[in-house]
């Protein structure tokens, strides 16, 4: 589900685009995870012990894209908790110290999304986002079983040529049933619920009081199971990019929908967007009703080794590179750039932005459809299903997500795992208006129950609002103060929106120039553009 | 010995009598601590940028992604006096260049001499070097290329500092003070004992009761020993509160006065103080005057001054590890820094600092023998 993402601005040279544009993942390889949900962050982790501990807890650790020393550790578990003697696993942990550690017996757990994204392979992430929480506390980072360096349960297909498979003629059910049958381990144990168990255990192993919650995407869910099973070991609680208990991820399919009529509207409304690309919305249904009839294939240069290669653009690659780009602010502004010049016939913008989002595999798919498979597929509601007759992208994700789910069958929760949060721990939840994932609505939703609550809408925040705007302030005075009281969201307000690029070149406004195709300058935002 | 430590009670009690001398001498210690984190806090104030930074922004209607964007990241305008220090200006052409991928220039006027401003020039060409590689990994993205192939090399960094080694400039800093403190706090009692002492003509009448010289020196070597050590145990104990108040933190480490280094520092400081307090007793007998021992005190104080000095900034070679002070310096810094103690430096220097004081002793002893020194002649 959901993603993240991180932007590398320390470093000038560092190209933002790695860190710009997570990852997808093979949104096309497996119809079924574009379906998913995901997303992403990048980074490999790596983690070298440079002491062999004695009996300490932990050890020297180095995590991916950041120079300091951390501390690395884990704790065995059983796989199934209810086999206390069989099969045990690793949960793998990171600590980010506090600069000055002014509360040692307290700590913030970040939690990732995806379901499937490693915690501490996106630390550098959460530590550019955490930097002011860290003064003063560690931040705690756990690989949740199944993901990273936890037993990875992970889905890979080395020989899939991302560029040329039609994933239109994928067997998804195949595909899923050989994962499942190279994977050894119980996948059925790889659900939320025992996670939250794994957290718990990392806490209590290293002597924490009391946590402080951040959860972004489906590491939202976590929190709020957290908040569920271990209230009495929390002290404040953020949610980010809210997935509520009482949805369905699969109705994510909706979301994305939305994401793409708040892109219309928001192109329309400027005035330079909706003079470039007035015809934005009929550019992307001409584009999808073509790719509807027949995958288009194309000669073109492979966009990392400049080898010549086929590129098969189809329909779900079409709106999975859109639904990707629509997750990162600065990608965000090149779509209606990307579908004007694909309704005119050049697919590179296109390849462009498919390309950043299919070679990541930072998703545990295994453990992605054993999450999804236990808690989501059962609750997929009439409303989805209708939703699913009307919009590809919804469509093809809720059939993606049951066929995988045929091959990879995990017991279903039952019906109290979808019942809000009843809890008076303080929480922040924080939604962007342009989220493509979790729209601000199931912010409110999650907050149903919950008494000490605040709920703000960031308006130019996409997915992930923490790291957009000062979100992190939010959250570091939270922490800070215990208590939701002082905080408001006044500076989300701020105007830090992007602007759309209007060529593959510029974001500012064209000198005004007389080629046939640009429209009279003059029209302002309320005359023409209401119309289309 | 009952004899020493009446002579030593006597010293003390004289000491204590002059007031103004004992406030002088541990002044030092209880003083510099706190001026130290004051100019720190301040220096802290100053060299980091503030985090919402006001610059003044010239032509921003030519560029307003890019001032949306540097405002996200902190940076806005704003027309006081103190943001038209850093001006940026956006020039006419930017929009024309960027739309044909010419390089759209702005430009960067500011004094980068100014010290308060560094971290904030520092700042905003970073952010404009983000805005500038992001827009350039979105121009590939748009014409179907990868933009990571723009970076062949990942550089992976490891850095061996730990959260304690960081702050060692620091701590290499304090503890130079608390060295300094040993010398500096005994050194009034050093010169009123002795020179003041001979000035009172108390000194023949002392040197008149039925006591030896040996007797006489320890007494005053052990009572200007106290009094440094007490100066040290001052500063430990001021250092440990008033470090903690300084935002460290702000600048990336911690700067901790933990029980063992103070514990430690107290041990190493012994044969440190009663080396200058024999060295003090020593220069001041050999004086003719009060105010000459003054003089020649602030000479001879240089030496260790230097020797701790260079030690505490790693500019000295390596033979300074196994000399008196600047050996226990360096051994503490490692100390700190959370390495392993260099414990046969620290052995030797500490016993080369034990024999100096024994040999001065042993001169003084002799040297008081002399009707010139006694009289002062």
């Amino acid at each position: 589900m959901i993603n993240r993402k991180f932007v590398n601005s320390t470093s000038t040279a560092q190209l933002r685009a790695t860190g710009l544009c997570q990852s997808v993942t093979r949104v096309s390889r497996w119809v079924a995870v574009a379906a998913a949900i995901l997303v992403a962050n990048y980074s490999s982790a790596e983690t070298t012990d440079t002491l062999v501990a004695e009996p300490a807890k932990t050890t020297t650790c180095y995590l991916d894209g950041l120079d300091e020393q951390f501390q690395c550790g884990k704790i065995t578990v059983p796989e199934n908790p209810k086999q206390v003697d069989g099969k045990q696993i690793d949960i793998h942990f990171a600590i980010l110290p506090a600069i000055k550690n002014t509360h040692p017996d307290e700590a913030l757990l970040a939690i990732s999304g995806g379901p499937g994204q490693s915690a501490i392979e996106n630390a550098a992430g959460f530590n550019r986002m955490l930097t002011k929480v860290r003064q003063q506390r560690d931040i705690l980072l756990i690989d949740q079983r199944g993901t990273g360096q936890s037993n990875l349960l992970s889905c890979d297909d080395e020989n899939m040529s991302v560029l040329s498979i039609n994933d239109s003629e994928l067997d998804t059910v195949a595909m899923t049933e050989a994962c499942l049958a190279s994977i050894d381990a119980d996948v059925t144990q790889y659900g939320s619920n025992n996670a939250v168990k794994d957290f718990e255990a990392v806490r209590q192993f290293l002597g924490y009081q009391k946590l402080h919650l951040y959860g972004i995407s489906y590491g939202s869910r976590m929190a709020q199971l957290y908040m569920r099973r271990y209230p009495e070991a929390l002290a404040t609680v953020t949610l980010d990019g809210v997935v509520p208990m009482q949805q369905s991820l699969v109705a994510i399919g909706s979301s994305i929908e939305r994401g793409l009529n708040v892109l219309w509207r928001d192109c329309q409304s400027n005035s330079e967007c909706q003079q470039h690309f007035p015809d934005l919305v009929n550019n992307y249904n001409t584009v999808d009703q073509l790719l509807a009839t027949a995958p288009i294939s194309q000669q073109v240069r492979d966009p990392r080794t400049n080898e010549l290669a086929e590129f098969m653009l189809t329909r779900g690659k079409f709106t999975g590179a859109i639904r990707m780009a629509m997750y990162m602010p600065n990608i965000r502004a090149l779509i209606p750039h990307a579908i004007h010049q694909a309704a005119q016939g050049n697919y590179q913008p296109i390849l462009g932005i498919y390309t950043l989002t299919a070679d990541s595999t930072d998703i545990a798919l295994g453990m992605h459809s054993s999450v999804v498979c236990g808690e989501d597929i059962h609750r997929i509601t009439e409303q989805m299903r209708k939703d699913a007759k009307e919009s590809y992208i919804a469509g093809s994700m809720l059939d993606g997500l049951v066929k995988t789910c045929e091959g990879w069958p995990i017991p279903p929760e039952d019906d109290s795992f979808g019942q809000p949060i009843d809890s008076d721990i303080p929480t922040l939840l924080l939604s962007g208006e342009l989220d493509p994932a979790t729209p601000p609505n199931w912010g409110a939703m999650a907050q149903e129950k919950l008494t000490k609550s605040k709920h703000f809408i960031a308006p130019y925040a996409t997915h992930g609002v923490a790291y957009q705007s000062c979100g992190n302030d939010l959250i570091a005075q939270l922490v800070d103060q215990g208590s939701l009281k002082d905080i408001n969201g006044d500076c989300l307000q701020k105007d830090v929106r992007r602007s759309f690029y209007l060529n593959a070149n510029t974001v500012e406004a064209l000198p005004t120039v007389n080629t046939p195709n640009a429209i009279q300058t003059t029209a302002p935002a309320n005359t023409a553009a209401d119309k289309e | 010995m009952k004899m020493i430590f009446t002579m030593v009670r006597k010293e003390l009690i004289d000491a204590a009598r002059d007031k103004r001398s004992v406030m002088a001498g541990l002044y030092y210690a209880i003083g510099t601590p706190l001026i130290m984190c004051g100019l720190f806090m301040v220096l802290i104030g100053q060299l980091s940028s503030p985090e919402d930074l006001n610059i003044h922004i010239k032509n921003a209607n030519n560029a307003p992604d890019l001032v949306r964007y540097l405002s996200n990241n902190g940076i806005n305008h704003a027309d006081d006096e103190q943001a038209n220090k850093i001006t940026l200006t956006i020039s006419d052409d930017y929009a024309a260049n960027m739309a044909k991928a010419k390089q759209a220039e702005v430009l960067l006027v500011a004094d980068n001499s100014d010290e308060k401003l560094q971290k904030s020039i520092n700042r905003l060409e970073r952010q404009l070097q983000a805005y500038s590689s992001e827009m350039g990994s979105i121009r590939l993205i748009a014409r179907g290329i990868n933009p990571s192939i723009t970076q062949p090399i990942k550089i992976n960094v490891q850095d061996k500092a730990t959260a304690d080694s960081k702050g060692g400039m620091i701590l290499g800093l304090a503890i130079f003070t608390m060295m300094y403190s040993v010398f500096i706090s005994g050194m009034n009692l050093a010169i009123d004992t002795s020179a003041g002492e001979r000035e009172r003509n108390s000194l023949a009448l002392l040197l008149s009761h039925p006591m030896s010289t040996r007797q006489l020196v320890l007494g005053k070597i052990i009572a200007v020993t106290c009094f440094a050590l007490l100066g040290l145990v001052l500063i430990l104990l001021v250092s440990k509160v008033a470090y903690p108040f300084v935002p460290w933190q702000q600048i990336g480490f911690t700067v901790n006065i933990s029980q063992d280094f103070m514990g430690l520092m107290l041990l190493v400081g012994i044969p440190v103080a009663l080396m200058a307090a024999t060295l003090q007793l020593y220069v001041s007998f050999m004086a003719k005057t009060f105010k000459e021992a003054q003089s020649y005190l602030t000479m001879v104080l240089f030496v260790p001054l230097a020797l701790s000095m260079a030690a505490s900034y790693n500019i000295a070679p390596d033979v300074l590890q196994w000399l008196p002070v600047s050996g226990q310096q360096q051994a503490l810094m490692d100390f700190i820094k959370g390495r392993d103690i260099p414990m046969m430096q620290l052995i030797v220097s500490s016993v080369a600092t034990l024999i100096i004081a024994v040999a001065l002793a042993v001169g003084l002893e002799k040297s008081l023998k002399s009707e010139k020194v006694v009289f002062g002649l």
